[in-house]
């Protein structure tokens, strides 16, 4: 596991965006379980007070829950699941909108060049895998 | 709690800390920081009771230290201070002959964890690994506190690595920590609380996950706007 930390922004904010991203992207199954805070911190090199803190928030939001004395696990909850796939799609377009609008290409033209790029990555990414095979 | 309170302390006629004060918690990993001969050394030795002080008091859990404190807070200098000849299996037999609270399952935990041997000699070692048992040998002690000088100075980036995973670890675990460093990258997602000095006093003591969070500032941009503001 490694996350590359921004300095001017809560280390636990990033710890539970990394969480919401691997289970967003299906890294993490429902269920599945979790590192310790203490192996979290020591993978992540944070300081163990602030992977507390993630866990924390992270509960709170009902991503991970924590039964008795074992250890955390991802949320088995499919509501909650989508919401935060949703929340970081709506996240990256966000941005991708903010960081291309100035250029004010026409929308539709972005459209397209959206989907072509889309699909030449798709197709190296399974390139790649035929390589590996 | 390590509770400094206006802390003074002059060197002839020169006051190099008039009225320091700043608290370090157990469980918690709190940084000195300031420019090279701010008097930072001069704290911990304070904290220790090695230099007298010109005014204000120090107190360790409530008290102020004593002969008894000796076994709960412990300080690692910034160089090692055991002669070159011996191996490390004899700098860990003499900390064992001196302190009750050292405890060697750690000390050999702790050897593990760098990669060291014990039957290497101090003078055989490169300097990031005789900083390595420099620090093994402090924190192998079962003591509250953990006065660290300078763990990262002089020596190469893996070893610096190696050192600040020690921070993300069990071996501090809910012990507290009070560490000074001018390389603060090595360790600013390490560290609960920064305290930085200036001309004698503290100019500024923070959460760091606070001030990132309520200003959206790294420990270094505060760190330039008391040291280039």
């Amino acid at each position: 596991m490694k996350v590359n930390l921004n300095k001017r922004e809560p280390v636990y904010v990033q710890v539970v965006r990394h969480f919401k991203e691997q289970i967003a992207a299906g890294n993490y199954e429902p269920g599945q379980e979790i590192p310790s805070r203490r192996e979290l911190a020591n993978q992540l090199k944070i300081n163990p007070n602030t992977a507390q803190r993630a866990y924390k928030e992270m509960e709170e939001q009902g991503l991970i829950f924590t039964e008795g004395n074992n250890p955390s696990r991802i949320t088995k909850d499919g509501k909650v699941i989508g919401t935060v796939r949703e929340e970081l799609i709506i996240q990256a377009v966000d941005a991708f909108i903010t960081s291309i609008r100035p250029i004010n290409i026409p929308v539709d033209d972005l459209v397209g060049l959206i989907k072509e790029k889309y699909t030449e990555i798709e197709r190296n990414t399974r390139g790649d895998s035929n390589d590996r095979s | 709690m390590i509770e400094v309170k206006e802390l003074t302390k002059k060197f002839g006629r020169k006051t190099v800390l008039n009225g320091v004060s700043f608290t370090a918690e157990k469980g918690q990993i709190t940084c000195l920081i300031g420019i090279n001969g701010v008097g930072k050394t001069t704290i911990m030795n304070a904290i220790m009771a090695l230099t007298p002080i010109n005014g204000g008091e120090i107190l360790i859990n409530g008290e102020k230290i004593h002969k008894h404190s000796y076994e709960k807070i412990t300080f690692i200098p910034d160089a090692i201070t055991m002669l070159p000849q011996m191996k490390i299996s004899e700098t860990m037999q003499f900390m064992a002959d001196f302190y009750d609270c050292w405890n060697q399952k750690r000390a050999d935990e702790i050897l593990q964890f760098f990669k060291l041997r014990e039957d290497n000699r101090l003078s055989e070692l490169s300097k990031g690994n005789t900083a390595k048992v420099n620090l093994m040998l402090g924190l192998a002690m079962d003591v509250d506190f953990l006065l660290m000088d300078e763990p990262f100075s002089g020596i190469d980036i893996f070893s610096r690595e190696q050192i600040a995973d020690v921070f993300s670890s069990h071996l501090v675990e809910d012990r507290g920590v009070l560490i000074t460093t001018h390389e603060i990258n090595d360790i600013e997602h390490l560290i609960d609380k920064a305290v930085l000095l200036n001309n004698g006093i503290v100019s500024k003591e923070f959460n760091t996950e606070e001030i990132r969070e309520n200003e959206g500032k790294s420990v270094v941009d505060m760190m330039r706007e008391v040291y280039q503001g």
